[in-house]
């Protein structure tokens, strides 16, 4: 079978809900398949990179940890919306990996290649 | 490799604001549950592009009390046309 | 809702569905324990008739079922519960199920 192309989206912020875990094990369940797999941090999402998180007062586990295996298993390229991070005041510098930052052009471009967009 | 994007969440979300930022010239939006909000909000359709076609999912508008104060900008349809909608782009994008 | 009236329609014009698969809270519309209100519709019962009769694929993701009490026989001896609540038509599997489904299927649809 050929490879496809996945694009996860993943938009909120980190500990409010369990969105952002549950996009991060499906991306991780698809890499798993040996598929291209693409991750976008937009909007409140872009918070889930920050450096320093630490939930243990909260009794979570780190969000920002468990997003430094991205690479490890074979998530191809994680981008950020540029225009999301600006707005929160934040640059590439606070952020716990290295990511590609993206203007709305690259982003089209992302999903038109994609063969599947996933929200969660 | 077209797409169709569903919204299915009112403004406070700002759900269509972020699906403007990657939707490509040819894709369409059919909005769905509370997203029909939108169908009657001139101001948030303006912000989409003429090469973007706008649906609204009939069952939704009728149930909220929208159905013929839509925008003239929305074609209104109902399930038959939102699996056609599926089958005509290569793939749908949910914003939810 | 809108999830169960889309794949009614896409049935009805001739097209078949790979498998469901019920993520997170989606997870609930398997619960054969929910009761509704007389004069509202059973969205699980709804589903879960859906499923029979067009002997559709169903599964539930095992870790947003367990945690959510959406257990059937098996992960209740696995667990150690004394009761069942997922609807005998569906089963419980991992997301390389919706995964998979992807990759076998014309087309993936999410609902949220």
């Amino acid at each position: 079978m050929s490879k496809k192309a996945f694009t996860f989206i993943s938009r909120t912020a980190p500990y409010g809900s369990n969105r952002p875990k549950m996009s991060l094990d499906a991306a991780l369940a698809t890499a798993v398949f040996e598929q291209e797999v693409n991750y976008l941090f937009m909007d409140d999402g872009v918070y889930q990179l920050l450096a320093n998180q630490n939930g243990e007062p909260i009794q979570a586990k780190t969000l920002g940890n468990a997003l430094e295996t991205l690479d490890l298993y074979g998530i191809d390229e994680v981008c950020v919306d540029y225009e999301s991070l600006q707005k929160r005041n934040l640059e590439a510098g606070d952020l716990t990996i290295p990511v590609t930052l993206l203007d709305a052009t690259q982003m089209r471009a992302l999903i038109n290649q994609s063969d599947f967009v996933i929200n969660l | 490799m077209s797409s169709l994007h569903t919204i299915s969440r009112s403004s406070q979300h700002e759900l269509l604001q972020a699906c403007l930022k990657i939707i490509n010239p040819g894709d369409e939006i059919l909005f769905i549950e509370d997203g029909v909000y939108y169908c009657c909000d001139k101001k948030s359709l303006s912000l989409i592009s003429r090469d973007n076609y706008v649906y609204g999912l009939r069952e939704d508008l009728v149930a909220r009390g929208l159905r013929d104060k839509q925008d003239a900008l929305v074609e209104v349809v109902g399930y038959h046309k939102f699996v056609e909608l599926t089958v005509q782009h290569s793939k749908t994008v949910s914003w939810f | 809702m809108t999830a169960y009236q889309f794949a009614r329609n896409l049935l009805d014009q001739g097209h078949d569905i790979y498998r469901v698969f019920f993520y997170g809270d989606g997870v609930f519309t398997l619960n054969a324990l929910a009761v509704s209100p007389q004069d509202e519709i059973n969205l699980p019962q709804a589903w879960h008739q859906l499923i029979e009769s067009h002997e559709i694929e169903s599964i539930a993701c095992v870790s947003s079922a367990i945690s959510r009490g959406i257990i059937n026989p098996r992960e209740a001896e696995r667990h150690e519960k004394d009761s069942v609540s997922l609807f005998e038509s569906s089963d419980i599997a991992g997301l390389g199920q919706l995964v998979d489904a992807a990759l076998q299927s014309d087309r993936l649809i999410n609902f949220g």
